[in-house]
């Protein structure tokens, strides 16, 4: 009674759960222009994932997979009738991918051939990522049972937990669902025998045991987290695709406008995180995005933002890599290491990025 | 419906006058009042007879009585201080009156100069203790207290018998103890009078005026050479005197010393003055505040004992009230600002028209083009916030800056430049007139006019007050944009009377008709608001029939007519409606039509948010200013129209590199020069076909060569 009073009043008052509150850059998320400054390697608009055969980088991009080379030129290794949104090269040879979301194919590799459209009677609907645990299984997340992978906004605006985690076998083709009810599950690595999982919207990194228990590896980002995958080394390579502003947060808490929002405005100009911004004026403006005497601050709260982060192999953030508010390297959805090189897919620009690892390395000890 | 609801409760129900009403420093005497008549209506339901004249010329005479002991406790209060002696005092000058008339048989005038001096003296010696030697105010008059008692009772001991046995029969005592004028009691007059006084002296005399600084901040009042210990010391004995002339009609009325004169009188009085008003800490009081808790506790306590109520529970609820009263002057001078500031912001409904499209594409006039990318710049770097830019017949070009001067720069190539004048605000929009005299509005300050040799002059800084405004709007806040008409009236647009400058995004959140249009007349140097109720009105340009102004209104998106002259005088007309953007400045184009800047662009956002008053209020509260939804200011154009309001002609930058924002444009000799006022640049672009020998002001004022 109490608590729920208490709740009403915080309600009432913007306080506690409804105080909107984001956590800031700081520490080991310190802002700097790493990310901005990186290579580019290739101008790719379709791209939606990257993966590494161990010698060269592949891309999702669009409907077909290319192999890339260091400076940039491609060669396409297969073409499917649909758009892949997710990618995963196997140890086999083969690669694993998801179609528009909604099926999950082996190509290549021992188990060529093998695909499921859904787990546990429930079919895909926007499978965003997918990883092979060490005994050969894919692990892929499926975002939202509502929204397909291209409007993860309306899933955000809608306040969607219907992400999941689920694990496919791929010797007797078995389908086992590891979670549900995530809001919003957005990349999966195995870590051991945990599962280690985005939940975008809870702005946190879960590790998921094999009997389903679910443990917070990291939590309070000032981000939405995306895909995540093993660095050589140790550690993790965390993607973030936008970062959190105290607007969006108070939208979220204002339920009637986010409707109204929803049904009146166009997507591309709603108040929502978005994977790029500044390129029409019907865009929301915020205060501190005023340009002045010719400056736009890049302190200023993001509409997009470029952010890519390294973790310990207990989850615990090193050092991040930035492309801020004034720059273009944004909506960072996937990371890979090929040779010496840490490859990143700024999907904002449509631009696959690279940085030395020695060098980055180095960042990090500085 | 529900919008229709939201609609008819936002315009007919005023919610920005809340936060105005609480920022008016006489609200804190509002709601004494206020709690007065709520108290008088209860107990005239409740006692029969409770407000009739005789019963009320009773409590008049009571309550002069306790009213000048009231009077000194919240002299006493005002300074910083507190006075817990008053019954005791009250007790010995009562004493003191008696002994004089009945033992010494002095006359009464004697009589009356003695006690009063002596209660002064007794005040005195607080005011000693307190002032220059720095005791605690509490516990050195909670110790004279007990000493001035003590004095009473030995006093009593010996003289109770004396007085008690006489009679004095002189006509100026009994009338101060029982007569009155047409009905009104003596002592009522009396108190009416030093009432008065005691209100001027507070409000306009310069020792009131020290009085209430040294109780809002000692040291500050010390650091600004008031003699503070002397102030504090005569502040009490003050006290002591017009606790001793309550004490005189006291004594004239009853004419008796018992054990319990003034026992407790301490806590009516404190309550009192607290319960009117008068804060505990010092540095906030008025007469009318103590007059008013003098009231309310009289009533109180009388209809109480008209009531029965025994005497025990009479005290306890004048001790719970004091409390109450405390608590409340505690806790509202501790969030006054806090509350103040989260109610003042209070926006409203504000419903746009589908907003029409700018894009490359959407086939509307507006639509985007690249012309702005090849202006050539002028003081890159070297400027600073020029909102508007006007040339003379020598080509100088003026811009204002953000430092507050009036920057020039010289032709032919502008790279030279020179602080033409210097005023101290952000210079806003300019004109020249007939005599060259530039006028120039300046956010904060009012309208100035710098004269050719350069003197800086103040035109105007006020209007009339409107009756209907809570906030004295009579002071200029925002003077924005002018134009000079033929008989040299300067009509000039005040963007709002809500908020400073440096607010102005408040000002679009809250989307209400802030702002005005005001008349300056040189001639007989008179300043007349004649427009209100706008939504930021901006730019200001006389149109080419002499007899109106066409004047832009950011928020509300158009442009409107207002005729000064001629048949339609006093209208205002719709030239353009449901722009795109938020139009600034408008000026004159050298082909017989008008340029308009526009300063920013609609977004779709910001319209919804727009008719969600409740969302804006709680994102005004809840996330800093850096955050909110703004309207986007970012891109901008200039727009060419013509009298009827047809857009003719678009001019854009759409890299928004060079001008993402436009708040100025000026025409002159075939190039047009841009102004913005975040900007750290002009803008200089060739026109083609324009007139070569326009220069606007030669030409408004038929100079043509």
């Amino acid at each position: 009674m109490i608590a729920a009073l208490k709740r009403l009043g915080d309600h009432v008052l913007g306080r506690g759960e409804a105080a909107i509150t984001v956590p800031i850059f700081d520490g080991a998320l310190k802002p700097n222009q790493l990310l901005e400054e990186a290579e580019v390697v290739a101008q790719i608009e379709g791209a939606n994932d990257l993966a590494s055969d161990g010698k060269r980088l592949l891309v999702a991009d669009g409907m077909r997979i290319v192999a890339l080379a260091g400076n940039g030129d491609g060669t396409e290794r297969v073409r499917f009738d649909r758009t892949v949104t997710a990618l995963c090269a196997l140890p086999d040879g083969g690669v694993a991918v998801a179609l528009d979301g909604v099926e999950v194919r082996v190509e290549g590799g021992t188990s060529a051939g093998g695909h499921w459209t859904g787990a546990a009677g429930i079919p895909f609907h926007a499978v965003n990522a997918i990883a092979c645990a060490p005994d050969g299984a894919l692990v892929v997340t499926d975002g939202s049972q509502r929204y397909d992978t291209e409007r993860w906004a309306h899933d955000l605006m809608d306040r969607g937990a219907t992400g999941r985690v689920v694990r496919l076998d791929r010797g007797t083709g078995q389908g086992q669902e590891l979670a549900r009810r995530l809001e919003y599950a957005f990349g999966v690595c195995p870590a051991g025998a945990d599962i280690v999982v985005s939940e975008s919207w809870r702005h946190r990194l879960l590790a998921i045991a094999p009997d389903g228990r679910r443990r917070v590896v990291l939590d309070r980002l000032p981000v939405y987290p995306s895909r995540v995958v093993a660095a050589a080394g140790g550690g993790f390579w965390l993607t973030a695709f936008a970062a959190r502003t105290q607007l969006v947060e108070f939208v979220l808490r204002e339920t009637t406008f986010r409707r109204r929002m929803m049904k009146e405005i166009a997507p591309e100009h709603w108040i929502a995180p978005r994977l790029r911004s500044g390129e029409s004026y019907l865009e929301p403006m915020q205060g501190a995005h005023l340009r002045t005497m010719g400056v736009l601050k890049p302190w200023a709260p993001p509409r997009s933002y470029g952010l890519v982060i390294r973790l310990s192999a207990e989850g615990l953030p090193r050092y991040s890599l930035h492309s801020r508010v004034d720059g273009i390297n944004h909506g960072v959805v996937a990371a890979t290491e090929v040779g010496d090189f840490l490859y990143l897919l700024a999907k904002g620009p449509g631009r696959v990025l690279r940085l030395p690892l020695a060098a980055l390395e180095k960042e990090a000890r500085a | 419906m529900r919008e229709a609801v939201l609609r008819l409760r936002y315009r007919f129900w005023p919610d920005h006058l809340l936060g105005e009403i609480l920022s008016k420093r006489w609200t804190e005497t509002a709601i004494p009042v206020i709690v007065l008549l709520l108290v008088a209506i209860a107990f005239s339901q409740a006692i029969p007879g409770f407000l009739s004249p005789n019963s009320l010329a009773d409590t008049a005479r009571q309550a002069a009585e306790i009213g000048f002991v009231v009077l000194g406790m919240a002299l006493v209060i005002v300074v910083g201080g507190i006075d817990l002696s008053v019954g005791s005092m009250f007790a010995l000058t009562d004493f003191c009156a008696l002994f004089c008339l009945d033992v010494l048989n002095l006359p009464v005038p004697a009589v009356v100069a003695i006690t009063v001096a002596f209660g002064a003296a007794l005040g005195a010696v607080n005011g000693f203790l307190i002032g220059y030697l720095r005791l605690r105010a509490f516990i050195t008059t909670l110790i004279t207290l007990i000493i001035y008692r003590s004095a009473y009772d030995l006093l009593l001991f010996d003289y109770s018998n004396t007085i008690a046995a006489a009679f004095p029969d002189d006509a100026l005592w009994d009338f101060m103890g029982g007569g009155g004028v047409f009905g009104i009691p003596s002592v009522a007059l009396l108190y009416a009078a030093v009432a008065i006084f005691g209100h001027i002296f507070m409000t306009r005399l310069r020792p009131g005026w020290h009085i209430t600084a040294i109780g809002g901040s000692r040291r500050s009042a010390y650091n600004s050479g008031i003699a503070v210990r002397g102030t504090i010391a005569r502040c009490y004995a003050a006290s002591g005197a017009l606790t001793a002339v309550g004490a005189l009609f006291f004594a004239a009325r009853l004419g008796t010393v018992g054990g319990d004169v003034g026992v407790g009188l301490e806590v009516t009085v404190l309550t009192a003055a607290v319960l009117g008003g008068i804060s505990l800490g010092g540095g906030r009081g008025s007469v009318t505040r103590a007059l008013v808790g003098t009231l309310i506790v009289l009533l109180i306590t009388n209809g109480l004992t008209t009531l029965s109520v025994k005497g025990g529970v009479n005290r306890m609820v004048l001790a719970g009230i004091l409390l109450v009263a405390a608590t409340i002057d505690i806790r509202w001078l501790k969030n006054r600002t806090r509350i103040i500031a989260k109610v003042y912001v209070s926006p409203t409904y504000h419903d746009m028209p589908a907003l029409p499209g700018a894009r490359i594409g959407e086939g509307t006039r507006f639509a985007q083009n690249d012309r702005l990318k090849d202006v050539t710049l002028i003081g890159l770097g070297r400027i600073e916030a020029p909102e508007d830019v006007i040339l003379d017949r020598h080509d100088n070009l003026y811009a204002g800056s953000r430092h507050g001067d009036i920057i020039r720069f010289f032709p032919p190539d502008y790279e030279k430049m020179e602080v033409y004048a210097h005023i101290g605000g952000q210079p806003l929009g300019m004109a020249f007139d007939r005599n060259d005299n530039l006028y120039v509005c300046i956010g904060g300050m009012g309208l100035y006019r710098i004269t050719p040799d350069r003197k800086v002059e103040k035109a105007t800084d006020e209007t009339n007050r409107s009756f209907s405004s809570v906030n004295d709007d009579s002071r200029l806040r925002l003077a924005d944009d002018l134009d000079i008409t033929d008989d040299g009236r300067i009509f000039f647009s005040e963007a709002t009377v809500r908020y400073e400058m440096h607010e102005w995004p408040v000002d679009g959140l809250e989307a209400r008709g802030n702002g005005r249009i005001i008349c300056y007349d040189p001639a007989t140097n008179t300043t007349r608001t004649v427009l209100r109720g706008l939504k930021f009105p901006n730019g200001i340009c006389v149109s080419r029939n002499g007899q109106s102004i066409l004047f832009a209104e950011t928020w509300g998106c158009c442009v409107k007519r207002y005729w000064f002259d001629g048949p339609k005088k006093g209208q205002v007309e719709m030239v353009m409606d449901n722009l795109p953007g938020f139009p600034d400045n408008i000026n004159l184009s050298s082909d017989g039509n008008y340029w308009l800047a526009m300063v920013g662009m609609r977004s779709p956002a910001l319209d919804l948010a727009w008719r969600m008053p409740g969302f804006r209020r709680r994102m005004a509260k809840r996330v800093p200013l850096d955050e909110w939804l703004f309207p986007n200011i970012n891109t901008g154009c200039v727009i060419k129209f013509s009298e009827t309001g047809e857009v003719l002609d678009t001019y854009w930058d759409l890299a928004g590199v060079n001008h993402p924002m436009i708040t100025s444009m000026r025409e002159h000799r075939g190039h047009l020069y841009l102004g913005g006022i975040m900007n750290n640049r002009i803008g200089r672009l060739k026109l083609e076909g324009a007139d070569p020998g326009f220069v606007q002001y030669d030409y408004r004022w038929g100079k043509k060569p």
